[in-house]
């Protein structure tokens, strides 16, 4: 095994959003069928909610890649937390309007309302980390839906505040909500056996043992980002090992000595 | 970048922090198994200490009750063999009646039921034969004299073997020099290796002879080596007030009852006390 195969085995672990490095587990391709097929139905929200990391992003990711050759899509990464801005940012996407001036909600809404559809397919919007948009915002983004010219996927963090906002703007309104989860055992196996094999990391993907996976879940309790996060330093311990002292590594598995080392330094071990 | 050399220390760090609540339960449960174990067997050891002593001394008492029972049976047959017609036994119904009476004033003298009780588990048998004997003779002789007219055969053969046995209590103080060389047996042991229920044994024997100073020595050094034998303390009691000294004895008592609750030294205090027990 060429120490370089532990530095390519690292990068797969970087914490990025890319919808290449989407991977198909059972369950998240039964919640993506979900969520995909939601966008078809006449729902005026979408919520996507889950603890962070547990791939809220990744779907949103997926989900405007899968769909934005068919119709109008637009994925907001970040939130973009002034008002005008916002309405001139969708007022550009949706109807290719600019605005160099301020633009109000009013006046956004009237240029909303006074649109017709083409082919009458609504375009969507996707919102990620929504929970950081102020509840008077959110309050008008509601609105937006409202008039049914435009469809809102809202992806954000499960906590006490979001669930006032579910509670208090959209309760009557939704549509579908569809709740993400952390990784069983099971699921974390194939999540990071498949994500090496997707890099030819063939070698470094037959280590995992499920000892060692059942370890792994224990300390990041499924979390797909700690996984992420708790990998990377992994294989970076291995390929420092590999080119220093070659003999204190195990070749066949990963050893939980050097899986407890990851995540010591991640902070997932309060040594 | 990663700092391996301080990340293996950390992780040292880690594995002896995560192993020490395991090594505590571990060294804990240990220790209590060790102390339990020691505790098992140092009882056992002095158990067995104990029940060689008092096995020895049951053996010594039970060949001394063989020999005395032999004694006995040969005196009585002896007895049964004379020819004795009834108007001898006639005659010799009031020497019965004398020593009955004696025997009466000796029970009227004894010390409390109590006292009785907590040495009859160790109290040579020939006693408990002389005092079974005395009211055999009680009874079976008070029945010949009401009846004088009426005595048949078999009667006259009891009141016979009663009179042997009666006799044969006369003869105490030969017992009495047996049990002596006895005590001097268990004392030469005692002084040998110093059990307290050798010394026990003999401060009893010598209350029971009535040597009362030296029941009161042995019975002192019982509590010297082992001062938690509730036996020694009611005997070394018993001795002072036998010798006179009532308020050390009350004193004692007191202080005993303290230390132990003993429910026989509170009930011997209240006898004291009461003027029962003299």
């Amino acid at each position: 095994m060429k120490p370089s195969i532990y530095e390519d085995s690292r990068d797969v672990f970087l914490d990025t959003v890319d919808a290449k490095d989407y991977i198909q587990l059972e369950r998240i391709s039964t919640i993506y069928q979900v969520l995909k097929d939601s966008i078809k139905k006449p729902f005026k929200m979408v919520l996507l909610y889950g603890k962070p990391g547990t791939g809220k992003s990744m779907f949103l990711s997926k989900l405007h890649e899968s769909i934005a050759s068919e119709q109008k899509a637009y994925l907001y990464k970040t939130p973009i937390l002034d008002e005008s801005e916002f309405y001139k940012t969708l007022a550009q996407d949706l109807y290719e309007i600019r605005y160099d001036g301020e633009l109000n909600f009013t006046q956004f809404m009237r240029v909303v309302e006074n649109r017709e559809l083409v082919e009458a397919i609504v375009p969507v919007i996707m919102l990620d980390e929504a929970q950081l948009y102020s509840t008077i915002m959110m309050e008008k983004i509601r609105l937006l839906s409202d008039t049914r010219k435009v469809k809102f996927v809202i992806a954000l963090h499960k906590t006490e505040k979001e669930d006032i906002i579910a509670k208090e703007h959209f309760q009557t309104r939704i549509w579908e909500s569809i709740k993400l989860e952390n990784a069983l055992p099971s699921e974390l196996k194939i999540y990071i056996q498949k994500k090496l094999m997707k890099a030819n990391c063939i070698d470094t993907a037959s280590m995992f043992t499920p000892k060692s996976i059942n370890l792994i879940h224990k300390l990041t309790d499924g979390n797909y980002r700690d996984t992420n996060k708790l990998i990377y330093t992994l294989f970076d311990i291995y390929h420092y090992y590999a080119q220093n002292t070659p003999n204190k590594i195990k070749r066949n598995e990963i050893s939980a000595k050097i899986i407890e080392m990851a995540a010591i330094h991640t902070g997932l071990i309060n040594a | 970048m990663l700092n391996i050399h301080e990340l293996e220390n950390k992780h040292k760090k880690y594995k002896l922090k995560s192993f020490a609540p395991y090594l505590v339960i571990l060294l804990s449960i240990t220790i209590v198994l060790i102390s339990i174990l020691f505790f098992l067997l140092y009882d056992l050891g002095s158990n067995t200490e104990l029940n060689k002593s008092e096995q020895i001394a049951q053996k010594e008492e039970s060949q001394r009750e063989e020999n005395s029972t032999s004694n006995l049976t040969q005196e009585k047959n002896e007895t049964l063999q004379k020819e004795i017609s009834i108007p001898e036994i006639v005659k010799e119904v009031p020497k019965t009646e004398e020593v009955t009476e004696a025997i009466q004033k000796k029970v009227l003298l004894s010390p409390s039921l109590n006292f009785i009780k907590s040495i009859e588990s160790q109290a040579p048998i020939y006693k408990e034969k002389v005092h079974k004997t005395a009211a055999i003779v009680e009874q079976q002789i008070k029945k010949p004299i009401q009846k004088k007219e009426e005595i048949l055969l078999p009667a006259v053969e009891e009141v016979k073997e009663s009179m042997a046995i009666v006799e044969k209590t006369g003869s105490i103080d030969i017992k009495r020099r047996d049990e002596e060389v006895d005590i001097k047996h268990v004392i030469k042991r005692f002084n040998i290796n110093h059990n307290p229920a050798l010394s026990l044994f003999v401060a009893k024997k010598y209350y029971q002879l009535e040597d009362y100073e030296q029941a009161y020595n042995y019975a002192l050094a019982t509590n010297e080596l082992n001062n938690d034998m509730e036996a020694s303390w009611i005997i070394f009691s018993k001795s002072l007030v036998k010798l006179g000294k009532k308020e050390m004895a009350v004193e004692t008592l007191k202080k005993y009852i303290n230390y132990s609750s003993s429910s026989q030294a509170k009930q011997l205090l209240d006898e004291i006390l009461s003027g029962k027990f003299k």
